[in-house]
């Protein structure tokens, strides 16, 4: 079946009847990505919120000098798009980019906005994924001003627990914030802290 | 004498890469019909078909990354493979070898062409199978078995220049040196054009061959080419396997685990609470750390 991780996602989230999901889902596009392929490049118009089916996206930004900064990695079941561009109308300032081979199920603003004003319910759901999106951005805020870089890691891999293993360090390092080196430093501290026999 | 009977014969999917250095068909898990519950214990196969890799200063590989809760056995053919992990350990394996190592409670290793052999680089050829640890072992201390092709059992055939490798398990009476925490049967069956292989294994072992060199007939009957998968049904004790030209055939023989999978990337546990744990652990440093 196809676009089965967002009707699950639905599914587990809502209390939406199957004919509802079947014709939202319907009404989204699926496309398929090869790594390295950009969904959104800086200035371009964005009009979709992206659904990961399968793979891995991350959202960047590059800085005067050049340099990457990770906002968000979206892996399956992740929503990700760059909200400034996609409702106020201005151009991307990210570029989003799929760091594995993925699928992606495209969700029109319009479609979202349409449904938001025509059933309660709909809008509701909308505005709980909004709220949970802003507790982890005001997270992530408080933990770039004040957390240890080991905090910072550790919430990473809470909020993605199996994306060490997917990722290079380069692009974890520029989520937390801190250099490749600092980030081997961290993980090696933390197996000298944390290592032991596993018996 | 009841035949085993072909039920597949298994043509390698389009290859993808592990690493930079492993351009592998995947056999188990993905093919069909050779899901880990109808392989069990086997529960991963990938295949290296022999393919070219040019010279390069840097060695091509899989950098560091975990496992928990099975053995991975790579077997190879051509080509030279280093290995370093997180307990100090490595070596290296060339033509002929097999390294055995049970991962069980978590290791973190990578493995690499060897260094001399990348940079003249040549024809790669091997096999990476993952086979289940029982629910008891899963836990088990990590070890490694590196088992030398000079040491294997060898088994000779009646041509007098064919002959049975026996890495696990045994044949006719001959056993092999690797120790298993299940029964199962690996041989490697290396044979001229023309000799014969008799093979007795039990009814329910899943039991599957891989043919890495020529072309084989099967029970007098079943063609198989190189880099075809041959997957026996679970009826029938007796196959034989007679050489159409040089060959070489991997053939595989397990007895089913039978026991709960939760498997997510390098983890392979019985409960989703233990893959959680054990990915809670790699992230926290548990598995140790290597560079």
């Amino acid at each position: 079946m196809k676009h089965i991780h967002f009707t699950s996602f639905l599914t587990n989230n809502a209390e939406f009847e199957k004919n509802y999901i079947e014709k939202l889902v319907g009404q989204c596009a699926h496309k398929k990505f090869e790594k390295d392929a950009f969904l959104l490049r800086e200035g371009e118009e964005c009009k979709y919120v992206f659904f990961v089916e399968k793979g891995l996206l991350r959202q960047y930004y590059l800085d005067t000098a050049g340099k990457e900064h990770t906002i968000q990695f979206a892996p399956e079941n992740w929503l990700i798009s760059d909200r400034d561009a996609l409702f106020f109308k201005q151009g991307a300032q990210y570029f989003i980019q799929a760091v594995e081979d993925a699928e992606v199920l495209y969700i029109e603003e319009d479609l979202i906005l349409q449904l938001s004003r025509q059933d309660a319910a709909f809008h509701s759901y909308n505005n709980q994924l909004l709220h949970n999106h802003i507790r982890q951005l005001q997270k992530r805020i408080r933990l770039l001003l004040s957390a240890t870089a080991e905090e910072r890691y550790l919430d990473f891999t809470a909020t993605y627990p199996d994306l060490l293993m997917r990722l290079p360090q380069t692009m974890v390092a520029s989520y937390l914030g801190i250099t490749p080196e600092s980030l081997c430093r961290v993980r090696k501290g933390l197996a000298e802290k944390n290592q032991r026999r596993i018996t | 004498m009841s035949i085993k009977h072909v039920e597949m014969i298994a043509t390698p999917s389009a290859p993808h890469y592990v690493g930079d250095g492993f351009r592998v068909h995947n056999f188990i898990p993905s093919y069909p019909r050779m899901d880990m519950k109808r392989m069990d214990p086997f529960i991963m196969l990938d295949y290296n078909s022999k393919f070219h890799f040019p010279p390069s200063e840097r060695p091509r590989g899989v950098d560091v990354h975990p496992h928990r809760g099975f053995e991975t056995v790579t077997i190879a053919y051509k080509g030279r493979v280093e290995h370093h992990d997180s307990s100090g350990g490595g070596g290296v394996i060339g033509e002929g070898d097999v390294q055995w190592m049970t991962a069980a409670s978590g290791v973190l290793h990578k493995e690499f062409h060897e260094s001399e052999w990348s940079k003249k680089g040549g024809e790669f050829q091997m096999v990476q199978l993952w086979v289940n640890l029982p629910a008891k072992h899963k836990m088990d201390p990590p070890k490694y078995q590196a088992l030398e092709n000079s040491k294997m059992t060898k088994v000779p055939l009646a041509d007098g220049n064919s002959w049975v490798e026996v890495i696990a398990g045994a044949y006719q009476g001959h056993q092999g040196s690797a120790s298993t925490f299940s029964p199962m049967h690996i041989y490697n069956v290396k044979m001229k054009a023309g000799a014969v292989a008799d093979f007795t294994l039990p009814t329910n072992f899943n039991t599957a061959l891989l043919v890495i060199e020529g072309s084989i007939t099967i029970n007098g009957t079943e063609k198989a080419q190189g880099d075809q998968m041959a997957l026996f049904a679970n009826s029938g004790e007796n196959f034989s396997v007679l050489a159409d030209q040089d060959a070489i055939v991997l053939i595989l023989s397990g007895e089913p685990l039978n026991e709960p999978i939760a498997a997510h990337g390098p983890f392979v546990m019985n409960t989703r609470e233990e893959l959680i744990a054990a990915f809670t652990a790699f992230n926290e440093g548990k598995f140790g750390y290597l560079e």
